[in-house]
C-alpha cells in the first residue's frame, strides 16, 4: 500500500480513538488538515522548496504515523546540571517519570495532551492558529495526527530565568512520531527554552511543529538542538508570531541527521518586534542538512536578522532557503540575511538561495551568500608558525562556528556545543 | 645557518629569484635591500615554504639539513621564522590560542610536554612587555581590526615567544610611523643572541638605523648585485638604486 493511502486509513483508526480526547475545534481542524494532506501528499523533489530535499525516498512505507505505545526510555543526555525544569517525550509520549516540572508562579508547563482537557480554552484559543497547513505538508500531516509535545504558557509579566529543556528521545525506527508544541509568552513575559532531539544512533523519524505565540512586549528565546540524532530524518516545523516590541530569537544547531529539514517562519505582526534567527550546521558523512526560513515583515517598523553559517565534509549536501518578505504596509523595515558556508571536501556541497520579496519602497534589506573553502592565507599564517595543517584547518573551521554559537547567553549550552566541535575537530583549546 | 645556492624561483610562471645565492652565519644580522619587484619578499616567502612559489632549481640548507624538503609548519617548528609584512587577520582565533597551539606544536616537535598554564601566562606577559604590547591585545582575534603597528608588534611578539635560530623579518617597517618603527625595533634588538640569525628585507635605510646589520645586499633582478658592510646601506639612502642598476647594465 502506498504510504500517502496508509496515512489515511491510520487516520480514521485515530480518530475514533481520539473522540474522548478531541474538543469540537480540535476534531474539525483535524479533518480539515488530512483533508489538506491528501491533496498536497508527500513532497518530491519536483517541487520547488524541496527541490534539493528529496524526503519522499527517505520515507519507508512501512513505517506507522500511529502513536507508539511508550517503550522503555533511552540512554540520553539529559543536562542535569541546568535542565532543572524538563519536558522529556519517549517516541512523542510524555514520559513523566523522566520529566522535572516544579510548580511555580506564572507559568504553566504541562504535556499538550495534558492540557488539551486541563487547559481547553487557551488550547482551543491558540492551537493552529500559526500553522499554515493548507500549504506546507508536514504541518498538514503533524496538525492532523499529533497528539502530544509540550505546552508552555508565560503569564504576562512573568520573566523566567531559567531555562525550559524539551527533550524528544527516539528508539523506535517503525513510527513517524508527530509531536506538536504550543508555546504562548503573554504580555511582557520572558522565556527562554531548549528544543533537543536525540535519537542515540537508532534510526528515527519525526514531524515536529511548534506554535509560539510571543505578544506584545515580550521576549521569546528559543536553541534547538540537533546534535545526537547521527541516524535520524525530521521535519522541524516552526511558526512565530511575534507581536508589537516583542523580541523573537531562534538558535539552530544541527550536528547530525540523515536528513534534518528545519522550517523556520516568524512574522513580525506587531510594531518594533524583533525577530534573530541565528544557525549553525555541520554535515559529515552522508547526512542532508536543509535550513528553510522565512521572515514576514507585516507591519512598519520591525527589524530581522538571519545569520547562519554551514560546515560540510565527507558527502554531505547543505540547503540554505532564506525568505525576506516586506509586505507594502511594512515601511522602515530593517532587514539582515547572511549565509556563509564552507566545503572542506570537494564532495561535499551547499545549495544556498536568498529570496528577497520586498513590496514597500521605505526599507533597508541587506543580504550577503559565501561559500567557499578555508583561507587559504590563513591556513598558511597557521602553518608558519609551526602549527601542522590538519590543526591549522580544524583551528580555522572551529573559529568560523564559534561566530554563532558565541551569540548564546547560556555558558553551559556554549560550553556544550563547543565541546562537540573539539572533539569533532580533534583540537584541545 | 643558512645556505643558498643557485637558486631559482618562479611564481605563475614568471621566474623570479635566478641563481640567487647567500651565506648567513651564526648570529648574523644580514639586511637585503632593493627596488620595489626585484623578489626581495619571493625570497622570504620560498624560505618560509609557501607553497605556491616553485622552486625550479638550486638548494637551501638550513643548520645543515635539506630546508626545501620541509613542509612550512615543519619549518617553524625548526627554528625559521617569518614576520609577514601583511599579517593575515583571523577572526575567532584569539593570540593567545593561537600562541598556545604554537608553542605546544614545537614542545611536541621537541619531545616535550605541552607548556604548563601557569608558565605559559608568564612567558606571554614577559614577551608582550618587549613589544609594548597592550595586555588585552592577547584576547582580541588575531590581527583583526588591529592598526599597522600593532599587526607588526604582534608578528615581533609571536617571533619572541617561539624563540626561532633563523628570523626573516619581511618589510616589518611597511606602514609604520617612526614611533612604532623604533618599538619594533628595540624588540628585534632586545631578541639578537649570538645563536640567532637575521634576514631583515627593506626598501628602504631607516630601519637599518634601528636594526644595525653586520651585511648589507643589494638585489636586482632576482639576485644579490653588490654587498657590502652597513654603510652601503647609507650609500643607497643618498643616492638610491639607479647607479647599480646602471653597474649591473655594465
Amino acid at each position: 500500500m502506498a504510504l500517502t493511502d496508509k496515512i489515511q486509513q491510520e487516520f480514521n483508526a485515530l480518530e475514533k480513538d481520539l473522540t474522548a480526547l478531541n474538543s469540537d475545534a480540535l476534531h474539525r481542524l483535524r479533518l480539515q488538515a488530512i483533508g489538506a494532506f491528501n491533496n498536497l501528499g508527500i513532497p518530491g523533489n519536483r517541487h520547488e522548496e524541496w527541490k534539493y530535499t528529496n524526503i519522499k525516498t527517505k520515507l519507508p512505507e512501512s513505517i506507522t504515523l500511529l502513536p507508539s505505545a511508550g517503550s522503555s526510555a533511552p540512554a540520553y543526555h539529559s543536562f542535569d546540571k541546568i535542565a532543572t525544569t524538563k519536558l522529556v517525550f519517549v517516541n512523542g509520549n510524555f514520559s513523566k517519570e523522566l520529566s522535572a516540572i516544579k510548580p511555580e508562579t506564572g507559568i504553566i508547563i504541562t504535556s499538550l495532551k495534558e492540557a488539551y482537557s486541563t487547559h481547553k480554552d487557551l488550547v482551543d484559543k491558540h492551537y493552529g492558529k500559526l500553522v499554515q497547513y493548507s500549504e506546507e505538508h508536514f504541518a498538514a500531516l503533524n496538525t492532523a495526527f499529533a497528539t502530544d509535545g509540550a505546552f508552555i504558557l508565560v503569564k504576562r509579566n512573568t520573566v523566567i530565568e531559567q531555562p525550559v529543556f524539551i527533550i524528544h528521545l527516539f528508539n523506535n525506527a517503525d513510527t513517524f512520531t508527530q509531536s506538536r508544541n504550543l508555546i504562548i509568552a503573554e504580555e511582557g513575559s520572558g522565556l527562554t527554552f531548549v528544543e533537543d532531539f536525540q535519537s542515540s544512533g537508532s534510526a528515527a523519524f519525526f514531524n515536529h511543529v511548534s506554535e509560539i505565540f510571543v505578544e506584545a512586549n515580550a521576549s521569546v528565546t528559543i536553541t534547538k538542538l540537533q546534535t545526537e540524532t547521527v541516524n535520524a530524518t525530521g521535519v522541524y516545523t516552526l511558526e512565530a508570531q511575534i507581536g508589537r516590541d516583542a523580541r523573537f530569537t531562534c538558535n539552530t544547531f544541527t550536528f547530525e541527521g540523515k536528513l534534518i529539514r528545519n522550517n523556520l517562519n516568524a512574522r513580525l505582526s506587531g510594531q518594533n518586534a524583533e525577530a534573530h534567527l541565528n544557525g549553525l550546521y555541520y554535515g559529515t558523512g552522508d547526512s542532508l542538512i536543509d535550513n528553510h526560513l522565512l521572515v514576514d515583515h507585516i507591519v512598519p517598523n520591525c527589524q530581522s536578522n538571519q545569520l547562519y553559517k554551514g560546515i560540510l565534509d565527507d558527502e554531505a549536501t547543505g540547503v540554505f532557503n532564506g525568505k525576506i518578505f516586506v509586505k507594502q504596509d511594512a515601511q522602515k523595515t530593517n532587514a539582515f540575511q547572511s549565509s556563509k558556508g564552507i566545503l572542506l571536501s570537494p564532495t561535499a556541497s551547499i545549495n544556498s538561495k536568498p529570496q528577497l520579496e520586498i513590496f514597500a519602497d521605505d526599507v533597508k534589506c541587506s543580504h550577503g551568500a559565501a561559500i567557499g573553502q578555508l583561507n587559504e592565507n590563513a591556513v598558511f599564517y597557521l602553518r608558519a608558525r609551526g602549527i601542522p595543517e590538519e590543526e591549522a584547518k580544524a583551528m580555522l573551521t572551529f573559529a568560523f562556528a564559534n561566530e554563532i554559537i558565541e551569540t548564546l547567553q547560556s555558558e553551559d549550552i556554549k560550553a556544550y556545543l563547543t565541546e562537540i566541535l573539539r572533539k569533532r575537530l580533534n583540537i584541545s583549546l | 645557518m643558512l645556505s643558498i645556492k643557485n637558486l631559482n624561483v618562479a611564481i605563475n610562471g614568471n621566474h623570479i629569484l635566478k641563481d640567487f645565492s647567500l651565506e648567513v652565519g651564526k648570529g648574523e644580522v644580514h639586511a637585503i635591500m632593493g627596488p620595489n619587484g626585484t623578489g626581495k619578499s619571493t625570497l622570504a616567502s620560498t624560505l618560509a615554504g609557501k607553497e605556491e612559489y616553485e622552486v625550479l632549481s638550486g638548494e637551501v640548507f638550513y643548520k645543515g639539513e635539506n630546508l626545501l624538503e620541509m613542509d612550512a609548519d615543519e619549518r617553524a617548528r625548526s627554528g625559521v621564522f617569518l614576520a609577514f609584512q601583511y599579517p593575515v587577520e583571523i577572526p575567532g582565533v584569539s593570540v593567545t590560542n593561537f600562541m598556545k597551539a604554537a608553542v605546544n606544536a614545537k614542545r611536541r616537535h621537541l619531545g616535550q610536554d605541552p607548556i604548563d598554564a601557569k608558565d605559559f601566562l608568564k612567558m606571554m606577559k614577559e614577551k608582550q612587555a618587549l613589544v609594548e604590547m597592550k595586555k588585552d591585545m592577547v584576547s582580541r582575534s588575531l590581527n583583526e581590526g588591529f592598526s599597522g603597528g600593532e599587526k607588526k608588534r604582534n608578528e615581533i611578539f609571536q617571533m619572541a615567544m617561539l624563540e626561532p635560530s633563523l628570523c626573516l623579518l619581511d618589510e616589518t617597517d611597511s606602514g609604520l610611523d617612526i614611533d612604532a618603527l623604533r618599538i619594533v625595533a628595540t624588540g628585534v634588538n632586545k631578541l639578537k643572541t649570538p645563536d640567532r640569525s637575521f634576514i631583515v628585507i627593506t626598501h628602504y635605510q631607516r630601519l637599518l638605523n634601528y636594526i644595525v646589520p653586520d651585511y648589507v645586499h643589494v638585489m636586482f633582478n632576482g639576485r644579490i648585485v653588490k654587498s657590502g658592510g652597513k654603510e652601503l646601506a647609507l650609500l643607497l639612502e643618498e643616492r638610491g638604486y639607479d647607479w647599480i642598476k646602471e653597474e649591473v647594465a655594465v
